[in-house]
């Protein structure tokens, strides 16, 4: 299956700091791929390079086969990115907010009724899409947030601790999305600090420290390598610098 | 839609949902102008009747001083004490007296002589009832001075007009009756400069520093639009804000001295209609100073992390940016070809010139050409800062 996310040879620096040294990775169609590792170990730079947030001092980030750098505007139409700290415009309704990246990602009008529509009903947002996001609740918002990320159904969907300030309800949302991501064939990255959530959704996890992948493998492969009963321990074991 | 199209419109719906932007921006002003020029005119009367009906009490320091005024009306609610000039001086500082009439020994007999005396009134600016006080003394004086005089002329038969032989008559040919334009002239581009700032500072905050800390920037910014795109939407929006805004404050002024308020008193009225040219040349300023102001703001409110730190960033550009408007009321600064070129000061003058009717048409090309150049610098530096990854992630 044709890669959708490619990362090939990524670094970046800021100053003499490198916080991506020589990244490369595949995510292919209907893959999950859980990106694991400390605070401060290159993740989320990694995902702002593939986003094209950032510019990589060398290498190449590919989406659905477009170079990141050489055309952002039709890479990102392949992406679909969902932060943490995502915020959500409050002042605007929940079908404004969906509409307007709807029209920036360049649907045209019928597509985009269609798609508001689809992701409405799935996400099961009828009973306050049209109510202004600031009085939505913290679960109902972070639902209209995914809707943003999804409402172009891109190949690409790319999370970056998506669940890390949500409880557990508004959580299941997000899991949630990646499950049906992958069930409708789309590549998914997304870095956590929640071992159960990578052990339960991924399909294939990277361990990142100081900008470097230094292991890669199902859950079980991890903790093989690492010679640790559970992910968690695998992963403070390649986090104190245990090799592979 | 275009994706500027696209951005525009949330923008613009982003903002005029906000009550903070509609109430400090455009309700404020309809408000703000009225009531406040109303107070400040109730306030002023009442101030003025209430030192007017106030008893004042005026030590008069030797017999002489007694003698010159003895031949006089007193003045209503006034009355006479004496008091020796050290002892009134005293009293005068404790605000115990309102004024001392002061008159050397011999001074009435001088006056009777034909002879010129010296009278001298103390008073001190530092409290209205004195000032009040010498309004009262000066007729008294005046009177004692034309009496003296008419009993010479007469004692030698002589016109009034002998001591006078030429009058003055000063009169001001523009704003003899109607003093609107001269208080907008000094009001105006004070005013209307602090408004282009407040309609584009809170804005500019809001998104950009604003949206950063909520986390609504990034959304835009991983969407497939150009950073540029971003914004020009958000430098758009601010700008039209901002003349909104000035507009709204134009027009709230306008409104208020055309209902016929009255700061000046009875004698004087103060109306405020601008003719269409006024309104052109302001606006051929003012727009462009939207644009200038909205880009600075822009660039600046970039810096900052979170709404709260751009409003502290911001604290400063109004202080410079107001300088320029208060420097255009110093004596002697006005339109030239060299302030036409300085920032703000250039459209401060042209707003003061055309309220008077004397901006003239190169001036008025040129101070708007300038103000549009410095427009593009600002947005130049604007653009810059969206487009660096400073700005993103700071």
């Amino acid at each position: 299956m044709s890669p959708v996310i490619e990362l090939h040879d990524v670094s970046r620096s800021f100053g003499a700091i490198r916080a991506v040294d020589g990244v490369s990775f595949q995510v292919s169609a209907g893959e999950v791929v859980g990106l694991l590792g400390p605070n401060g170990a290159g993740k989320t730079t990694t995902l702002r390079v593939l986003a094209g947030l950032l510019a990589p001092t060398s290498g190449r980030a590919v989406l659905h086969g477009v170079d990141v750098q050489r055309a952002p505007l039709e890479a990102r139409r392949h992406l679909g990115f969902l932060t943490a700290s995502t915020g959500l415009y409050e002042r605007l309704t929940g079908r404004e907010v969906l509409s307007t990246f709807g029209r920036l990602q360049g649907l045209d009008e019928a597509t985009l009724v269609r798609r508001v529509d689809e992701v409405t009903q799935e996400l099961e947002l009828a009973d306050f899409v049209d109510r202004r996001c600031g009085q939505l609740s913290s679960g109902q918002k972070q639902r209209i947030s995914i809707g943003r990320a999804v409402v172009h159904d891109p190949p690409a969907i790319v999370l970056d601790e998506p669940t890390a300030t949500l409880d557990p309800l508004a959580s299941r949302d997000i899991l949630e999305l990646v499950q049906r991501a992958r069930a409708r064939g789309k590549a998914v990255l997304f870095s956590t600090h929640r071992m159960e959530e990578a052990e339960h959704l991924c399909t294939r996890l990277l361990f990142v420290r100081g900008g470097r992948i230094v292991a890669q493998g199902s859950a079980a492969e991890l903790r093989a390598q690492s010679g640790a009963a559970t992910l968690t321990g695998a992963f403070l074991h390649f986090a104190a610098g245990g090799a592979a | 839609m275009r994706p500027l199209g696209v951005l525009l419109k949330k923008e613009l719906l982003d903002v005029v949902r906000d009550r903070r932007t509609v109430l400090l921006t455009l309700v404020l002003p309809v408000l703000l102008y009225p009531g406040l020029l109303t107070a400040m005119g109730a306030i002023i009367a009442a101030g003025k009747d209430r030192l007017k009906n106030e008893p004042l009490v005026v030590a008069v320091t030797t017999p002489d001083a007694q003698a010159l005024l003895d031949g006089q009306p007193t003045p209503p609610r006034t009355s006479w004490q004496r008091t020796p000039r050290a002892e009134a001086e005293a009293l005068l500082r404790d605000q115990k007296i309102a004024a001392i009439v002061d008159a050397p020994e011999g001074a009435a007999q001088a006056v009777a002589d034909e002879r010129q005396a010296t009278v001298t009134v103390l008073y001190t600016r530092r409290f209205d009832r004195s000032m009040e006080a010498l309004d009262r003394l000066r007729p008294v004086l005046e009177a004692v001075n034309t009496r003296a005089l008419t009993l010479r002329l007469e004692a030698r038969q002589l016109d009034p007009a002998f001591a006078a032989p030429v009058k003055l008559e000063a009169v001001d040919l523009d704003f003899q009756k109607d003093l609107g334009p001269l208080i907008a002239s000094r009001l105006l581009p004070v005013v209307l400069l602090m408004m282009l700032f407040i309609g584009a500072l809170y804005p500019a905050v809001d998104l950009t520093a604003g949206e950063k800390e909520r986390g609504t920037l990034e959304t835009l910014l991983v969407c497939p639009v150009r950073p540029v795109q971003v914004m020009a939407a958000k430098y758009l929006t601010v700008a039209l804000v901002s003349v909104a805004s000035t507009l709204v404050n134009l027009a709230a002024m306008a409104g208020t001295f055309g209902a016929g308020l009255s700061l000046a008193g009875p004698a004087a009225s103060t109306s405020m209609r601008f003719s269409v040219a006024q309104v052109a040349v302001m606006l051929a300023c003012l727009v462009p100073a939207a644009l200038l102001v909205s880009g600075v703001s822009l660039a600046v409110a970039s810096m900052a992390r979170s709404f709260k730190e751009g409003q502290s960033l911001m604290t400063p550009v109004l202080l410079v940016g107001l300088a320029p408007a208060l420097l255009s009321q110093m004596p002697g600064i006005e339109l030239t070809w060299g302030t036409a070129l300085v920032p703000l000061l250039n459209v401060a003058l042209l707003v003061k010139a055309a309220v008077l009717g004397t901006a003239s048409g190169p001036l008025v090309v040129v101070t708007a050409g300038s103000v549009l150049l410095y427009a593009v610098g600002a947005l130049k530096w604007a653009a810059s800062t969206f487009d660096s990854e400073v700005f993103r992630f700071r």
